[in-house]
Parts: C-alpha cells; sequence; structure tokens
C-alpha cells in the first residue's frame, strides 16, 4: 500500500443549511495507485461530483461546509498542507475534465489563450513561442490535424469532439499525476463519447496518469476502468475489480444498475428494485 | 477584423438614415406646431407686412416638403439657418455651447466606467456579503434619485456647507481662456496653463458627479448581476479547478463576457446624458447646449431648434455606434461574424 496516488479515508461532508443539515457523504473510503484507473458510479445526486471536487481542493475553503476524515496525494495529507500549497496542486499535479467541454472552454477567448493560463500553472514565466510549441505537441497527441488552426480557434468554432480533444489535451499538458473525468462526454453524442474515452485511455497509458473517472455509465467504466466503486446515497456499498464486479454484483443496488442499463432484451428500469428501500442499506460489499 | 470594419460600415450607413429621419421628423414637428415663427420672430409691435416679408424670406409661405427641401439643401452646406433668437447663425451658437455639455458628458461617461464597473466587480466577488449589500444600496440610490436631484444635494453638501468645490460655471473668471477647441480641459492645456486646468477640472467634477450618479449606479447593478451569474458558468469552475489565480478569475474569467451588457447600458445611458445634462447644467450655471435647446424651445426658435436636436440626436447615434464597435471587440462571437 504505499506511493498511492490518491487515498481517501473515511470522508464525510456535510452542508449546513439554515434549518437543516444535509449530509452528502458518509465515511467513504477510496484510493487510487499510479497508474490505475478507477472508476466511481452511481446515480445523479450520490455524492460523486463532489467528492471529485473535494479532491480537487475546491470545497473546502466555502463556508457551512463541514469536512470529517481524510484526503491523502501522494502521500500529502490536506489537513497538514496549507491551503495555499493544496491549491498549488490543482491544475499542475491533478487537472480535472468536464462533462460538456463546449461550455467548460471560455468562450471569450481562444484555445491558445487557454492553454497560455494552464501552462502558466506549472511554468509561471512560459513564453508565447513555447506555448504554442507545446500545445501543438500535445493537440497533435490527441490526434488534430491541423494544431495552429485550433490553437487560433475560439471554442464555438469547433465541433463538440474537437473541443473534448482541446480539453483532454488541456487537462494532461501539465502532466498531472491525477486526471479527474467527470462525466466526459456525456454532454456528446455517443460515438464522439466513445472515441474520448479511447483517446484518453490511449493518452494516460503512455503518460502513465492515473485516472479517476466519474460516470453513471456503466458501459463506460466497463471498457475503462481496471477498478470501480459503486456510491449510492453518499455511500460506497460495493467496490472491486472491474470484471468481478460486473461478473458477480452483490450488493442490492449494483444488481439494481446493471439491471437498469437499457437494452435489447433487458426491459427492467432500476424503479423495479428501488421498491425494496432496506436490502439497499446492506454492507459494502469487497470483491 | 474585417468583420469588425465590414459592421463599422453598415452601421455609419444606419445611422446616417437614422439622421436622415430624425431631421424629416423633428423639421415636421417644428412646422406643425401652432404659432407664426416669423410672427414670434418679430415681436408684437411688427406690423403685418413685415411679418409677411419676413414668411417669405424664411419660405413660410411655400409648400412644407419644398420648406424641407431647402433646409436639407443648406444642411449639406453646414447651415442650419439664423436663430431668431439670438441672431446668430444656429451653426455659431452650436459650436459655442456643445464643447460644454460634451465636457460634461463624457466626464461623467469616463465616471460612470471608472466607478460604476468596479463597484459591479467588488460587489460580485463578495456576493451575499457585507461589501455587496454596502454598494447595492449606494447603487440603488443613485439609480432611484434622479441626477438633479443629485445635483442639488452634492452642490449643498460639498459647495455650500463644505466648500470644497466650486458652486456654480466652468472656470474661474480670473483667467483669459484662449478658445480653440471649446473644451476648457483641452484649451487650458494647449495654453499650458496648469493651474487653470486644475480649476477647470474642479469646476467639472460635482456637476459630472451628479449627472453620473445614476449611470453608475445601473453600471454597478448590471455588472454585479451578469457577473453572479457568470461566475456559475462551467467555464468559471474549470478556471477555478485549474487553480487559476482568484483576481486572475474574476478579472480575465468573470469580467470580460459580463463586460457586453454592461457596455451597452453605458452607451446608451451615455446618450441619455446628453438630454438629462439640461437640470444639471441649469442647476451648476453651466453655459452648455442643453441649456441652450431649452432656451430656444421656450422662445419658439426654430431654426435652433431643429438645429440643437439634430446634434443631440448625431451625438446619441455617435456613442451608440462605439459601444457597438467596442462590444464586437470585446465579443469574439461578433468579431468572427457568427
Amino acid at each position: 500500500m504505499k506511493n498511492l496516488t490518491l487515498e481517501i479515508i473515511r470522508l464525510s461532508l456535510t452542508f449546513e443549511g439554515l434549518m437543516e443539515t444535509n449530509q452528502v457523504l458518509h465515511e467513504i473510503s477510496l484510493n487510487i495507485a499510479p497508474k490505475e484507473k478507477v472508476a466511481l458510479v452511481g446515480e445523479s445526486g450520490s455524492g460523486k461530483s463532489v467528492t471529485a471536487r473535494l479532491i480537487l481542493g475546491l470545497l473546502q475553503s466555502r463556508a457551512k461546509t463541514k469536512i470529517q476524515g481524510a484526503i491523502r496525494f501522494e502521500g500529502q495529507e490536506f489537513g497538514w498542507i496549507t491551503e495555499k500549497e493544496r491549491d498549488q496542486l490543482r491544475g499542475t499535479r491533478m487537472s480535472m475534465i468536464f462533462q460538456d467541454p463546449v461550455s467548460a472552454l471560455n468562450p471569450v477567448y481562444n484555445i491558445e489563450t487557454q492553454f497560455h493560463e494552464v501552462l502558466r500553472r506549472k511554468y509561471p514565466l512560459i513564453t508565447r513561442r513555447q506555448v504554442r510549441k507545446e500545445a501543438i505537441k500535445i493537440l497533435e497527441d490527441v490526434h488534430i490535424v491541423h494544431p495552429e488552426r485550433v490553437l487560433k480557434s475560439f471554442p464555438f468554432q469547433l465541433s463538440g469532439g474537437m473541443n473534448q480533444r482541446v480539453m483532454i489535451a488541456m487537462g494532461l499538458i501539465n502532466k498531472p499525476t491525477l486526471l479527474i473525468a467527470d462525466e466526459p462526454g456525456t454532454a456528446l453524442d455517443v460515438t464522439v463519447q466513445d472515441q474520448t474515452l479511447h483517446l484518453m485511455q490511449e493518452m494516460v497509458a503512455k503518460r502513465e496518469t492515473s485516472v479517476f473517472l466519474i460516470s453513471h455509465n456503466l458501459g463506460v467504466v466497463r471498457e475503462f476502468s481496471d477498478r470501480l466503486y459503486v456510491i449510492y446515497q453518499g455511500r460506497i456499498v460495493e467496490e472491486g475489480k472491474t470484471e468481478d464486479v460486473f461478473a458477480d454484483p452483490r450488493h442490492p443496488y449494483t444488481k439494481a444498475l446493471l439491471a437498469a442499463v437499457p437494452g435489447i432484451t433487458s426491459g427492467n428500469t432500476i424503479a423495479d428494485v428501488i421498491n425494496d428501500t432496506s436490502a439497499f442499506r446492506a454492507p459494502k460489499e469487497v470483491h | 477584423m474585417e468583420h469588425v470594419f465590414d459592421l463599422l460600415i453598415r452601421r455609419i450607413w444606419l445611422s446616417l438614415l437614422v439622421l436622415v429621419g430624425v431631421s424629416v421628423l423633428i423639421f415636421l414637428i417644428a412646422r406643425v406646431i401652432p404659432g407664426d415663427p416669423a410672427r414670434i420672430a418679430l415681436g408684437p409691435n411688427a406690423t403685418d407686412e413685415q411679418v409677411f416679408k419676413l414668411r417669405g424670406e424664411l419660405h413660410l409661405d411655400e409648400p412644407i416638403w419644398k420648406q424641407y427641401g431647402y433646409f436639407a439643401r443648406d444642411l449639406v452646406h453646414g447651415d442650419l439657418g439664423t436663430s431668431l433668437y439670438t441672431n446668430r447663425p444656429v451653426v455659431e451658437d452650436i459650436i459655442q455651447f456643445l464643447p460644454a455639455t460634451l465636457e460634461l458628458v463624457i466626464a461623467a461617461g469616463i465616471l460612470m466606467v471608472l466607478i460604476g464597473l468596479p463597484l459591479g466587480i467588488i460587489s460580485a466577488k463578495y456576493e451575499g456579503r457585507f461589501l455587496d449589500n454596502l454598494i447595492r444600496v449606494i447603487a440603488l440610490l443613485g439609480v432611484s434619485a434622479p441626477s438633479f436631484v443629485w445635483a442639488v444635494i452634492l452642490m449643498l453638501l460639498f459647495a455650500f456647507f463644505l466648500p470644497l468645490f466650486p458652486i456654480a460655471g466652468r472656470i474661474d473668471t480670473d483667467y483669459d481662456i484662449v478658445r480653440t477647441t471649446g473644451f476648457l480641459l483641452i484649451d487650458t492645456l494647449l495654453m499650458g496653463n496648469l493651474e487653470a486646468f486644475t480649476n477647470a477640472l474642479w469646476h467639472l467634477f460635482l456637476p459630472a458627479f451628479a449627472l453620473a450618479l445614476s449611470g453608475i449606479g445601473q453600471a454597478a447593478r448590471l455588472t454585479r448581476a451578469n457577473m453572479t451569474e457568470t461566475y456559475r458558468k462551467p467555464y468559471i469552475e474549470m478556471a477555478d479547478s485549474y487553480g487559476f489565480p482568484k483576481w486572475r478569475i474574476a478579472r480575465k474569467y468573470a469580467f470580460k463576457p459580463s463586460l457586453i451588457p454592461s457596455l451597452t447600458i453605458i452607451g446608451l445611458d451615455f446618450a441619455a446624458m446628453l438630454g438629462n445634462a439640461f437640470l444639471v447644467e441649469a442647476i451648476f450655471a453651466w453655459p452648455g447646449l442643453s441649456r441652450y435647446g431649452v432656451a430656444v424651445i421656450l422662445r419658439k426658435d426654430l431654426n435652433a431648434i431643429i438645429g440643437t436636436v439634430l446634434i443631440i440626436s448625431a451625438a446619441f447615434l455617435i456613442a451608440n455606434l462605439v459601444v457597438d464597435l467596442l462590444i464586437a471587440i470585446l465579443n469574439p462571437r461578433i468579431r468572427h461574424g457568427r
């Protein structure tokens, strides 16, 4: 268990409102080894995206937010390092790619300027020429044919697939050790989504980056991840190697999730099983 | 950038078209209102023959479309006729009074941008906190009271009770100003007289501020509203997730997209100030075009009315043109013709 890229130990998150408190995460624990691709699967509202934002350190300084437990990134415990040191990790050692690349890229700056901003995180004094060189190199890596033209373009001038590639390139240009992918490509059509996954797979394999994939799409998870965690109502209910979980789902929620995958033969929906809520509270299953 | 150029050309043509429309409209209105301009000009003691003679000289006895024809011909030659009230060419009157108003309005516009926008940014950055609430109250006060109320209050507070600023006028009378442009700030600089320049600037501040206050409030409120909305956009979260510095996100990522609607409002406010300037000019004894405009309206001085309205319309159109151009430069979607 040495040198884990990411280790989350009994992490709880509570949003305190005026009248009520809302616990979003219940002592979740998970870890990601170097070069490992780990998925966090669950329905919307289960606490997936919040987990990603906690790892990035985006929620820690928010008011009315109570966080318990520990997040360790490359052995650095978030509770022990200063806020500044934690912020320093963002965009340099870990980065995130978003669901909808078209709206996540800034509409009023061209791609080159946005690469410049990202690169400046790691190399504060980088020149425009170096930015161009680096950006062209990585855009070629994501199989963009005319990188110079793309650099001069604005996001709205590029297709969704192109924007997605740009986004992956941006996420990886600073050679982070952890890439967080929050429902990558869900906003795009299925073929582009598939391309995105393959591209990500190829890119992280080359760069030996760990990936934390957040998804509700089991097809995506099965194809992409080595290991997976199933999250349900802020609790991790099952974990294991991807093929094991798919072959033999043990927790009732996982079973329901798998049964709910739309297919030609299966007519089930998740609503059929959700009536039996007591079973969903069953203890965590580990393969 | 060629789209911006095309846009500019198109907008200039449109503006000219609007100006022609305005000239027809104002000409018609001026002729339709009851009362004989010739009689008014000559006064109650004039004989009917004198009035008849002047009507002939002014072409008032001809059909109205012909009258417009004469008017348009003279206009092209830069002649707006003679003011019946001052007995001078209207163009000369305008040249005399316009710079004072423009100086006031431009100063107010600058204050609006320099104060309104930063207030909006600060407000959005500290959304829901004390500073935000404070700025919102101030902005609301600015918007809700008309500029002449502010003019009186500011004058009382900062010129009368606390004599920090001069009460009225554009400059102290003991300076001899060589008039080149009519803009005192420029003329004094051209003379190299820094003391006079400071004095003129000192006189300018209170009226400009009173005129700008509602615009400042509006700009601040709008900028805040747009920025808080922009702050919820995915690209802001993306910038945050990459750890870009907070002030950089505020300035580069949240402000620039929010600037576009703010600029539109500032442009409109700027143009509206040309009209609103009248009351402020009256209160601060500012010898500007708005005051002249009201004086000639009260005296039914038709040529002067038409000239003043045309000039103000032109200034309105130019202000809009400049704003549209700025927006086109700021917004890549327009700049690239999408």
